[in-house]
């Protein structure tokens, strides 16, 4: 009898520990996405940038092209607007240009 | 640019097959566990522009260390059974492959590769597990595009369309980005751009030194083993060299059984004891099967895109008494 109880007892206590075990795992309804902060250089041009690349990317792709000249800032620009269709308007090229290469330029002009 | 959706049921997630096929079909995730063999492989993953910042002039793209790259063990199915399942008509010639990732602008091209059938082989498989796990979230959950020995700009995250089709696909991701020269040396000058460019598809011979990293201190006369790791583009590392003399020569490193199959990390190690204080450089060259070794860092010719960087790896570590 003792022995009897004894497993019922046991069962029982598998049966709960089941259960909680249940209770904790509940189904995840998606993610998070990590998010990071990429400062920007403060400048003539910066909040109008900011609002035209942080409309698609973070300022990160901006950081890891590296120092670079005034022409591959141009270019860029320009790859976002005829390839990605960036909605950034002929006349607002420059200032964005501007501000790339006043901060993250390499110098060099060509 | 992409648009990535944070949350799918796998319960609801499918892979539509279509194009040039006898009958197009959708294949749940559920159905692509349970009515398709099984297989295992170990591979290399790594960005086209690993070590990207080793390149002078700084090429656009993320400005890389050596760190772009990881290798995993994919368990999923062959590309090959689920094209058969819908069943592939004689005129077909290229598999376009598209995720769940989207544009933020609905006009801008998505995120689409292709493969050309030709290329097809049976190690190319739909993985729903890495490392005995569901894919985690960022790295493609539910089912990832295997290309064992390409770079990783071909392994298409969260696959939810496979489109085969009869001509070459016309694609953004395929047709202007990941691209090297199309020459003998894949490579050009900023002043002198080649005028034909081709896809960097499959992963040259590379190692790295894991440890010791530079600017650790070693004990003079104590023993000390240089650790780290080779790979290629699936031909299999033949050897690997270490040299401590700035490249003059080179002794033989140990390599691991190679059970983990050619795609995969070869490690290797190598026992020095350092004779003099003061910094020592120690360098590591694989060479593959096909005779395909790495230049050294001066010699690694350039290119736009800053691909396929696999100059010879140093560090330099401070040897003290």
């Amino acid at each position: 009898m003792k022995k009897v109880t004894m497993l019922a007892l046991t069962a029982t206590m598998l049966v709960t520990s089941l259960n909680a075990e249940e209770k904790k795992v509940e189904v995840q309804k998606g993610i998070k996405m990590p998010y990071m902060a990429f400062p920007m250089k403060p400048g003539k041009g910066m909040y109008s940038t900011k609002g035209k690349c942080n409309m698609c990317h973070s300022w990160g792709y901006v950081l890891n092209q590296g120092p670079q000249s005034k022409a591959f800032w141009r270019k860029k620009v320009i790859k976002m607007i005829d390839v990605f269709q960036a909605p950034i308007r002929n006349e607002d090229i420059d200032e964005v240009v501007e501000y790339l290469y006043a901060n993250y330029g390499n110098g060099e002009e060509g | 640019m992409p648009m990535i959706p944070t949350y799918i049921n796998p319960n609801y997630f499918s892979i539509k097959i279509d194009g040039e096929v006898e009958k197009p079909v959708k294949i749940s995730l559920d159905s692509l566990m349970r009515d398709f063999k099984p297989v295992e492989i170990t591979s290399v993953l790594q960005c086209g522009g690993n070590s990207r910042s080793a390149f002078h002039p700084t090429p656009g793209g993320i400005q890389w260390g050596p760190g772009a790259m990881g290798c995993a063990k994919w368990k999923g199915v062959r590309l090959k059974d689920v094209l058969a399942k819908a069943g592939l008509k004689k005129n077909a010639s290229w598999i376009k492959f598209h995720g769940l990732e989207k544009p933020v602008y609905t006009k801008t091209d998505g995120f689409v590769r292709a493969l050309e059938l030709s290329k097809l082989h049976d190690k190319i498989i739909i993985a729903y597990e890495m490392n005995g796990e569901a894919l985690p979230y960022l790295n493609g959950y539910p089912v990832r595009l295997i290309l064992p020995g390409f770079y990783s700009d071909s392994w298409v995250k969260m696959l939810s369309n496979i489109t085969v089709t009869s001509v070459k696909p016309k694609l953004h991701f395929m047709d202007h980005a990941y691209r090297v020269p199309d020459n003998d040396c894949e490579c050009e000058t900023p002043d002198n751009l080649a005028p034909k460019t081709k896809p960097i598809e499959e992963m040259n011979v590379n190692s790295l030194i894991g440890y010791p990293t530079s600017g650790t201190k070693v004990k003079q006369g104590t023993e000390l083993i240089v650790r780290g790791v080779a790979f290629d583009g699936g031909h299999g590392i033949a050897k690997v060299e270490i040299s401590t003399d700035g490249g003059s020569s080179w002794q033989e490193a140990v390599l691991d059984d190679g059970s983990q199959g050619p795609y995969a990390y070869r490690s290797f190690r190598y026992t020095l004891k350092p004779a003099r204080t003061g910094t020592l450089t120690i360098m590591a060259r694989a060479t593959n099967t096909k005779g395909e070794t790495q230049p050294f860092a001066q010699d690694v010719k350039w290119n736009r895109g800053g691909y396929k960087y696999n100059g010879i790896d140093e560090v330099n570590v401070e040897v003290v008494s």
